[in-house]
């Protein structure tokens, strides 16, 4: 549903995207050079910054079959070559003791010495490991597909995006604001995070520099003076707690791991922001 | 490449004199030490031993650049470095912990392969001495403590210098999204409790003190 939208989307607003195809990803362009280069006031450019909160994974990857096999091999190696521990010598004792009880048929005092057979204990534990049930690995909103619930894919990176309107349009993006003079752009992504949350969301920003960047220029319908386009940076946040605390109609959004990105962000958008997503 | 030409003239068979000749005025003007071109060693004119040619075939201390000798309680107290845009960090301590002694391990290797990797000068890896913990378990019926597992707490820590910040975004994100199961990341700037912390507590030398003061 989302690709013939943006086909026509692409039909109808021509002159919107279709720059970035020269532009985009490159700042040392000659045409740009003069946009760049003046001081802040006068540059025809928009500066927004814009923060990209991804979850990180709660639950380690699954193995691949080799790693598997792997993995068995060595610990069998491992097993076999180890000595033996406390709790088996003491296994080993016990076994020879009652061999030898049995055998002399005389009754021995050292049985206050282990009230506690090895075996009794081994048992216990086994009792208490079939109690324990560990948590799913796949959980519900995976088997629904709810791509609003943090519960989703937990051993993979999920990105927040929002839903913004551009002009007329509804367009899927980062979380973003303007720059105001006097902040840097690192505060104004945490800005943008604490408008969209409202405060519940709690992220670590894990440097000053931002991790990329994207820039376009408005359609010729838009253009002024002063704004020919604007430039948009990324921050990278971590989410360390917190959630939205209710779904808002409004501004939709969505948490999306790196291959589910391609179904909602532009292509040339999508491109650069791929750039800094590591999975 | 005046080297491989003299090897290559010698393995010719020339009237020596012409090759002594030619080696010695190529020497000469290239302004090479002759005894340290591999071709001249056998025609140079300053020879340690006059009648033994290859006296002293074996050198190479004067080749080597001397080793600075260590001290023995070096204390490096980086500042960080203002570049500008450029900020970079000093000595940085990335502490990892878990129980499990192997894993811990492996992955401190795995840090320190990294850094080299990605030419982040490494100070030191070591470790902090393991703390071990027993586990006493309240028994059902009564208050007796009975005991239930010992854990050992491994810590190991890499010591690195010469972060970028603009790099040390990356580098976090590698290392906390590489992450074992179980091993727990801690990056902190190096401080002197943190040199200090390593070594053992003297008791005499605290009485000692103690008394002067």
């Amino acid at each position: 549903m989302a690709a013939p939208i943006r086909q026509s989307l692409f039909g109808v607003a021509k002159g919107r995207w279709r720059f970035e195809g020269l532009w985009a990803g490159s700042l040392g362009s000659r045409s740009l050079a003069l946009a760049a280069a003046p001081s802040i006031s006068g540059s025809p450019w928009r500066l927004l910054g814009a923060v990209c909160l991804q979850r990180p994974p709660l639950v380690s990857k699954p193995l691949t079959p080799l790693q598997e096999e792997m993995a068995a091999l060595l610990q069998q190696i491992e097993v076999e070559r180890s000595l033996y521990s406390d709790h088996e010598l003491r296994a080993l004792d016990e076994a020879q003791q009652l061999a030898k009880k049995k055998a002399d048929l005389y009754d021995e005092e050292g049985d206050e010495q282990n009230v506690l057979l090895t075996q009794d204990m081994e048992d216990a534990w086994e009792q208490k490991f079939l109690q324990f049930k560990p948590g799913a690995r796949i959980t519900e909103a995976d088997k629904k597909n709810d791509r609003t619930s943090l519960h989703r894919k937990l051993d993979r990176n999920l990105v927040l995006l929002v839903k913004e309107k551009l002009g007329d349009q509804d367009v899927w993006m980062l979380p973003q604001a303007e720059w105001q003079p006097g902040e840097t752009l690192r505060g104004t992504a945490e800005r943008t995070l604490a408008t969209l949350s409202e405060n519940n969301l709690e992220a670590k920003f894990l440097g000053n520099a931002p991790c990329g960047h994207y820039k376009f220029k408005f359609p010729q319908a838009m253009r002024t003076e002063s704004s020919l386009g604007a430039k948009i940076f990324f921050f990278k946040a971590l989410l360390v707690t917190g959630d939205f605390s209710q779904p808002r109609k409004k501004g939709q959004r969505v948490w999306v791991c790196k291959e589910e990105l391609g179904d909602y962000l532009r292509p040339k958008y999508l491109a650069q922001v791929r750039r800094f997503l590591l999975d | 490449m005046m080297n491989g030409a003299l090897g290559k003239m010698l393995c010719l068979k020339n009237d020596i004199i012409f090759k002594q000749a030619f080696s010695l005025l190529r020497v000469r003007t290239s302004g090479e030490n002759p005894i340290s071109s591999a071709g001249g060693i056998l025609l140079s004119t300053s020879r340690h031993y006059k009648t033994r040619p290859i006296h002293g075939i074996g050198r190479y201390k004067h080749l080597v650049k001397p080793k600075e000798p260590k001290k023995k309680r070096a204390k490096v107290e980086v500042r960080p470095i203002n570049l500008g845009a450029d900020y970079e960090y000093g000595v940085l301590n990335i502490h990892l912990t878990a129980y499990n002694m192997a894993v811990v391990e492996s992955y401190a290797q795995y840090a320190h392969n990294l850094c080299n990797h990605l030419s982040i000068k490494v100070e030191k890896s070591y470790s902090m001495p393991t703390k071990t913990m027993e586990v006493l378990r309240l028994q059902d019926q009564g208050s007796k403590m009975l005991p239930d597992s010992v854990l050992t707490t491994h810590e190991r820590v890499v010591q690195i210098s010469g972060l970028s910040a603009t790099f040390a975004e990356i580098f976090l994100e590698i290392i906390q999204s590489n992450l074992p199961e179980g091993v727990r990341l801690s990056v902190k700037e190096h401080t002197e409790e943190d040199f200090k912390g390593r070594f053992k507590t003297q008791p005499e030398l605290e009485e000692l003190l103690a008394k002067l003061n």
